[in-house]
């Protein structure tokens, strides 16, 4: 696969999910603060919503509280919101330039009264990942967690 | 600066470094003789490398050998991988919140009385 310069294909982790939900429902969900928080989780962690502000421009930040103390400030801010149909936004810490931060496009789709949602989630960091599989394919050693590297990354693309 | 393996990684002279002795250990000066930038410069690259846990440096008499560390390459696999799990787990979660949500949308015979409680 070629690295071209508008290509994501190589950056991206894809997920996908049927719901037995109307998508308006599904994107309330996502996008309402007394909603959110609960099943944002993750596992053991509570979601604490500080500010939300769902538009263009607008931001979400929240803090995830998780067991042993540990915390996690998040911010998100949305590039394109559609109503129930799209979400993109760039998720960080809230630190400039933050170099773990990722851009995210969420899109509801209708099928008829229960929704599919697809997750497309681009990193920076992931073009090293095929990087890493090109230049380190012959060595032995590594070659375990190059199979499962690649494994990664055949589900990437 | 953060010190982990996608910071190593993400430079092409340290990928070239890696590469050089993933088979074997060389020592530091030889690795720096392969590229055109200065040797202080090479050793910088060495040392973040070290830091990342992807080289360990063995002193030897009067020489320096660099080892490869390649093992801690799955980090990347393994973080890819925490990242699907959140998300398989959160869409699990608002899988669940979502039917209980709609549950209560049901009219049932209620304590309240609320009239027209059904939403859309």
């Amino acid at each position: 696969m070629h690295e071209k310069n508008n290509s994501t294909a190589d950056r991206e982790i894809v997920m996908s999910r049927i719901f037995n939900a109307p998508r308006e429902l599904v994107f309330k969900v996502w996008t309402s603060p007394q909603h959110v928080g609960r099943w944002w989780g993750p596992k053991g962690f509570t979601t604490t919503t500080h500010e939300m502000d769902v538009r263009p421009g607008g931001t979400w930040r929240y803090t995830m509280y998780g067991p042993n103390g540990v915390t996690f400030l998040n911010h998100i801010m949305f590039d394109e919101v559609i109503e129930p149909e799209l979400l993109r936004y760039y998720h960080s810490s809230g630190i400039d330039n933050d170099p773990e931060g990722f851009n995210v496009v969420v899109t509801f789709n209708d099928l008829g009264g229960r929704t599919e949602l697809t997750m497309h989630s681009v990193f920076r960091s992931a073009a090293v990942l095929r990087k890493v599989v090109e230049e380190y394919g012959a060595i032995e050693g590594a070659k375990q967690t190059l199979d499962s590297l690649g494994e990664y990354l055949a589900t990437l693309q | 600066m953060r010190r982990d393996v996608f910071q190593a990684i993400a430079d092409p002279t340290r990928r070239a470094i890696l590469n050089m002795i993933a088979h074997q250990s060389l020592n530091v000066n030889s690795v720096a003789e392969n590229f055109d930038v200065s040797r202080t410069a090479i050793y910088k690259h060495v040392k973040i490398l070290t830091e990342c846990g992807l080289i360990v440096v063995r002193q030897q008499g009067r020489e320096r050998f660099c080892e490869g560390r390649l093992e801690k390459l799955s980090e990347v696999s393994d973080w890819v991988d925490q990242y699907r799990q959140l998300w398989a787990d959160r869409f699990d979660a608002l899988d669940q919140y979502l039917n209980e949500l709609q549950a209560k949308d049901t009219p049932k015979v209620s304590a309240k009385k609320k009239k027209n409680a059904r939403k859309k």
